[in-house]
């Protein structure tokens, strides 16, 4: 049963929505502050943070800062609607998806799924699945094993969107990948109106890999069709 | 206080004073050297000429030449030159003081008794006529008057006067002029939307009426800042207090269908529909205050128009699958617009989902970019929908707040008519402009202008 901690500072709103998802079979357990949330997200293994922007002490900015620095744990954000800031700071800090606040639950356990298997997919892969155990293009070398990513001898960490992402963008390099068809497949879930996600994860990706040896944009974006990992 | 005023009235004065002094100073100087020049050969020399000019022009042109060039020898020579004829007149018939004729009668008595040699310019300029004229320097009337009127003699004492106030007079200016110049740009930072603009920092050790302006000036954008500080938080715990209930509401919605099985399925759809339409009733109120608070106006940034427009085609056409219609790029070229990109997004997605919420099914919501013929500073958007468009005397009435063109129509079609109410207001944030017109076939185009950002 996976579990999830979900850091919340509305405790009416918190103890319904962990009875919502224990129904969903989730393991939940609340946090209601920032400080809480952190430091139960550091000593417990979870499978998942759920992390509202808006909390006392520390906001889940600060707490997402802080936990990227030391855990690639799984995070959802929770933001304000009509924010799309908020989204846009949530997902470069490494969040690997948001959800506007108010939403159905049904949305949320919707995304909590399609977050919990990307990560999953580490675990099958290690078992031996039937995808190649690594792929290196150019000075690229993503294992799919160990679910690390080396750039030129560097290894770079990332979140599990991230590499999903990645994965998806370099098995189909040299072609143009389509942002409806990276959403279903990396973010598990239909590309949907004015969405920033893929283009946040996308744009971290740039940074944290830096352009090809030639100077090039490693992942190009093609304007209205979506992305492209070039080759050398 | 009124140290500016003093700082001006001094100024001024002293420029004043400085201009006439000088002036004086010149003038009289002049005249003193002219008078000990009286029995100075250099003088003598200069007479003697102006008699062989005389003489040469009274043959040449006679008696009309003769009074022009003493005209012209008048303007020009400090020290009055009278022509004298035999019965005593001046040729340019000015009045002879009373000690020339004095000296003149004197002497004609030396002349009869043939006493003297006179030096030649006493001698009488003879014309062709037979008359003549004696030349009668008049040293005693050389005036203070006399030499401000002569330009060429004037001028030089002049310039140096001149020069030297238009020098104070230009420091003066530009102490007065740099802060307000300081003053202005903040004050056109501030209706930008940058609140943090402060102005004493720039006035030095400066007391004067514009430092006063200066602090009361600072002590305005800084309660400003508050304001819109005090606005903006306000706005964001409404935002955050209104969600708080619905945020529980849909979770409570999950428990009930967790737990009724199917059984009240479509009341709890109903139910789940109404909390989304509230929803977004609330963010679209709160945007609107936002924009009529006008606290986003700050960030302004350059938009690329065509980027934004191709962008929305992507999105929009989500949308438009869902109600089986089609969103069109029609005609869009480069264009950078000054404005807040975000605000710009709302207004423009706005515009083009109340266009995809009204067109007919299997027809397109057609957007262009227009070059503005009036105006090559700006741009226009059309948005162009093959709705049913809306009575004439409506459309100026589209952009306020909850209008209704048909009760019943815009019941169905869901609509609560903020987002043409919140496109109008951010259009015109950055000095743009937005209206509706009915196409004569059929449908609405909402046309946007927007002012091109200068490069």
């Amino acid at each position: 049963m996976a579990r999830i901690l979900l850091a919340d500072d509305d405790i009416e709103l918190s103890d319904m929505l962990a009875d919502y998802l224990g129904k969903e079979g989730f393991d939940v357990d609340v946090a209601h502050d920032g400080d809480a949330a952190l430091s139960k997200a550091l000593a417990n293994p979870y499978d998942l943070l759920i992390l509202d922007v808006m909390m006392p002490n520390r906001s889940g900015f600060d707490v997402l800062r802080e936990l990227r620095a030391r855990s690639l744990l799984p995070v959802l954000m929770l933001t304000a609607r009509g924010d799309d800031i908020d989204s846009i700071v949530g997902l470069e800090l490494g969040a690997d998806d948001y959800l506007a606040k108010p939403s159905s639950p049904r949305v949320l356990v919707a995304r909590i799924r399609a977050i919990l298997r990307r990560a999953e997919a580490k675990g099958e892969l290690q078992n031996g699945g039937e995808r190649p155990d690594q792929i290196a293009l150019d000075n690229l070398v993503m294992h799919m094993g160990s679910r690390t990513v080396v750039c030129g001898n560097n290894p770079v960490s990332m979140t599990s969107t991230e590499f999903s992402v990645l994965d998806i963008l370099l098995r189909e390099a040299g072609n143009v990948v389509s942002k409806a068809n990276l959403s279903e497949r990396a973010l598990g879930r239909k590309l949907s109106r004015y969405d920033r996600s893929l283009d946040m994860h996308v744009s971290n990706l740039r940074k944290k890999l830096g352009p090809l040896s030639d100077g090039r944009e490693r992942i190009k974006t093609v304007r209205g069709v979506g992305y492209i990992y070039s080759r050398t | 206080m009124h140290r500016l005023f003093w700082k001006i009235f001094l100024s001024f004065w002293l420029t004043l004073i400085i201009f006439a002094a000088l002036l004086m100073f010149a003038a009289s100087s002049y005249l003193e050297h002219i008078r000990t020049q009286q029995d100075i050969g250099s003088m003598r020399t200069r007479l003697s000429e102006y008699f062989h000019q005389g003489q040469t022009v009274a043959k040449q042109k006679g008696i009309a030449g003769l009074k022009e060039w003493l005209d012209r020898l008048d303007h020009s020579e400090a020290i009055p030159i009278f022509l004298i004829n035999e019965a005593g007149k001046d040729l340019l018939e000015r009045e002879i003081p009373a000690d020339i004729i004095a000296r003149l009668d004197r002497r004609r008595e030396h002349a009869e008794r043939g006493e003297r040699k006179r030096p030649s310019h006493q001698q009488p300029i003879r014309l062709p006529d037979g008359s003549s004229y004696r030349m009668v320097p008049d040293f005693q009337s050389i005036t203070l008057l006399r030499i401000l009127q002569r330009p060429r003699v004037i001028g030089l004492p002049m310039a140096v006067a001149a020069l030297v106030s238009a020098l104070i007079c230009l420091l003066l200016s530009r102490y007065l002029t740099f802060p307000l110049e300081r003053l202005r740009r903040a004050t056109q930072h501030i209706a930008a939307g940058d609140l943090a603009q402060r102005v004493v920092p720039f006035m030095g050790n400066r007391r004067d009426e514009i430092a006063d302006l200066a602090g009361a000036f600072d002590k305005m954008a800084e309660r400003l800042e508050k304001v819109f500080g005090a606005q903006r938080q306000l706005l964001s715990d409404a935002s955050h207090e209104l969600r708080s209930p619905l945020a529980r509401l849909q979770v409570a919605l999950g428990l009930a269908r967790q737990r009724s099985n199917g059984q009240a399925e479509k009341e709890l759809d109903r139910i789940e529909l109404e909390i989304e339409r509230l929803d977004e009733l609330i963010g679209q109120l709160l945007e609107l205050s936002r924009l009529e608070a006008g606290v986003d106006a700050a960030h302004i940034d350059q938009v690329d128009i065509r980027e934004l427009l191709e962008g929305f085609i992507e999105d929009a056409q989500f949308e438009a699958d869902s109600r089986g219609c089609q969103v069109k790029l029609q005609k869009a070229f480069p264009a950078m617009v000054k404005a807040n990109a975000m605000l710009l997004h709302s207004a423009i997605e706005n515009v083009i989902r109340n266009a995809i919420k009204y067109t007919k099914q299997d027809t397109a919501v057609e957007i262009s970019m227009l070059e503005d013929a009036g105006n090559p500073d700006s741009i226009i958007i059309q948005v162009r929908d093959h709705g049913p468009g809306a009575p004439e005397e409506m459309l100026p009435h589209l952009f306020e707040p909850f209008v209704r063109v048909e009760e019943a129509r815009d019941r169905l079609s869901g609509g609560h008519g903020l987002g043409l109410a919140i496109a109008e207001r951010a259009v015109r944030l950055y000095g743009g402009e937005i209206m509706a017109r009915n196409e004569p076939d059929e449908g609405l185009s909402i046309y946007i202008r927007l002012q091109r950002a200068k490069i």
